[in-house]
């Protein structure tokens, strides 16, 4: 599956990383995927957005985008072309992910604490191996199950809903 | 070991025997419901990438509630494309004006327990006091209505345990807003909450869906109140095709159980910023207010109307304050009328407004810059109802009621103790 499979450096950040903080909730009539990737982490992590490329991988604790259900952080990193690795998401945010087709897997804490910021990563979201280059350490999730995997690799729901709705015809 | 409620109706809707927690599978909505606000947008993006039908179109209601009567030229084009699209697309159902989504689809005969039913908006959770399983979708409501089915992860179960009668005064909002005291965001995430008990099952179905509803504030997936003989009962009268009984087993697993004496419970108000930042009434005696507002998806039932018209009777709205009351449905709005109810809510000095989401985000009745309001709605984040400097609490209609006539948050008993002047 093609998009699966990201090369990158981690951006590591903590728990409790509110979707307001992501991109700030006066941007909310901003749809423009080109504008919103500019926003990404501006109060937070201000060099991500300049700096990330894509591959980059961005690592999180829990409740990552909680609050505001605003599809708009999704949007910016799907841009970016950046995946995610969190140690939970809320629901909406989970699903925002998966609608708008960002690479994501859920981690235990062992997985979580062993990925350094700055590491260079090589994440399979198809299989859950992760490999830190930096450090030396191989590691396993649980991926995604198939048919998300699937809504992923066709650029998120709408893609998804255009490729089956092309099959059919 | 048994099953939750959920795991039932999920199994169900996936065609498959079993499914267990956290599990994703692929269900069939039995209804899918979208408003008037998001209806011709869904459309288009749909038809933008070449989908120009719906697979099970005639399990769609599409309800035309958050602005009416229209009030704007862009609602005017948007209400005349939804009208126009519901056509185009074979809808099973449009309603226009006939009242909120929630309680109007259980009130037309559409819901009967065991059902899954998706909602493009958040408190589509008050049709689970229906003994359905509803839950909110936003955007991703495209997915069934394009392809009929949605994925979800089977969720986990909370089970709250309530036990003995309201009092006088007291409300079925103020069981929801005791059980948000014990449960916070981490708990509630990826679990419904499912109410139980003899507390429970005293209340009608319009009180159980007023619980269900206001428990996605929780961050809970939905909140839902198994259907017993009196649930079936009323849902045959409004015409629910085959209503049966159906519950969770006992000795499913559930993730917490909980327990809430209603007996001797008192009412309660949420505060701003949100409906989980929960006080008892008396603790907010000093708080003034400007405006009061009965209605909404989560409130407006005929019952509620009546109660507050009989604690007003022979009373004034405060000189201060605005009272608005807005029945949820057309049909409740004619019974209310027919029996007095409206009369004597004029008398009291209420406004009244046809059936509409209206005031519950700010569409309509607006606050301004440092006013207060205490609502019947669901939601109390700043400016969800006009300026982010006004301040909203959210309560029964009965605390509702007490509190525009002294002009403060005030606990309905205060008044029901007091022969009405």
């Amino acid at each position: 599956m093609s998009g699966l499979a990201l090369a990158g450096r981690c951006w590591r950040l903590g728990d409790d990383v509110a979707s307001d903080a992501l991109i700030s909730a006066r941007h909310v009539f901003e749809y423009d995927p080109r504008l919103l990737k500019k926003h990404i982490l501006a109060e937070v992590r201000p060099e991500f957005a300049a700096e990330a490329k894509p591959g980059d991988i961005l690592v999180v604790g829990k409740r990552f985008a909680h609050g505001s259900q605003h599809s708009h952080p999704f949007i910016a990193l799907k841009e970016l072309g950046v995946g995610l690795i969190a140690r939970t998401l809320s629901r909406p945010a989970f699903r925002l992910a998966i609608y708008m087709g960002v690479p994501l897997l859920e981690v235990g804490e062992d997985v979580y604490d062993q990925l350094g910021d700055g590491d260079r990563l090589r994440v399979d979201f198809a299989t859950g191996a992760i490999a830190d280059e930096t450090s030396g350490a191989r590691l396993q999730a649980d991926p995604l199950p198939a048919f998300l995997l699937e809504i992923v690799a066709a650029g998120g729901g709408l893609g998804h809903l255009k490729q089956q709705h092309a099959a059919a015809a | 070991m048994g099953q939750t409620l959920v795991q039932k109706i999920l199994a169900r809707a996936s065609g498959r025997g079993h499914v267990d927690e956290g599990e994703i599978v692929w269900a069939r909505p039995d209804l899918i419901t979208v408003p008037e606000v998001s209806f011709p947008a869904y459309v288009k993006r749909l038809r933008d990438i070449g989908i120009t039908r719906f697979v099970g179109a005639e399990r769609i209601a599409v309800v035309i509630d958050h602005e009416v009567p229209v009030h704007s030229q862009a609602g005017a084009e948007r209400n005349r494309l939804t009208r126009k699209l519901a056509g185009e697309m074979y809808v099973g159902h449009l309603f226009d004006g006939e009242g909120i989504t929630h309680p109007l689809v259980v009130e037309r005969g559409l819901v009967s327990p065991g059902m899954f039913v998706v909602g493009a908006d958040t408190h589509t959770p008050g049709i689970g006091g229906a003994g359905a399983l509803a839950m909110p979708f936003g955007m991703e409501i495209t997915t069934p209505m394009a392809r009929g089915d949605i994925w979800l992860r089977v969720p986990g179960t909370i089970r709250v345990h309530v036990s003995g009668r309201l009092r006088a005064g007291v409300a079925a909002r103020d069981i929801v807003l005791a059980a948000m005291r014990q449960i916070d965001d981490e708990m509630a995430s990826y679990r419904v909450i499912e109410y139980v008990g003899d507390g429970i099952a005293a209340l009608s179905v319009a009180e159980r869906m007023t619980i269900a509803g206001l428990s996605i504030d929780t961050g809970a997936e939905a909140g839902i109140v198994a259907a017993d003989a009196a649930c079936v009962e009323a849902l045959r009268a409004m015409g629910a095709r085959d209503p049966q009984p159906l519950a969770g087993d006992a000795d499913a697993a559930v993730f917490a159980e909980l327990h809430i004496d209603a007996a001797t419970l008192g009412p309660q108000v949420s505060e701003p910023p949100s409906p989980t930042h929960v006080r008892a009434v008396g603790e907010l005696a000093d708080v003034r207010i400007d405006h009061a507002y009965i209605g909404s998806c989560a409130s407006g039932t005929l019952a509620e109307l009546r109660a507050a018209a009989s604690l007003l009777a022979g009373r004034r709205v405060h000189a201060g304050v605005q009272l608005l009351v807005i029945p949820a449905t057309r049909r409740i709005y004619e019974a209310a009328m027919a029996d007095g109810t409206l009369a004597a809510l004029m008398r009291a000095g209420a406004q009244l407004a046809p059936p509409t989401c209206g005031p519950c985000f700010g569409g309509l009745a607006q606050l301004d810059v440092g006013e207060v309001r205490i609502s019947t709605s669901t939601r109390n984040d700043p400016g969800r109802m006009g300026s982010r400097e006004a301040r909203i609490y959210l309560a029964s209609a009965l605390t509702v009621a007490a509190s525009a006539v002294t002009g403060r948050i005030t606990d309905a008993r205060e008044l029901l103790a007091a022969a009405a002047p």
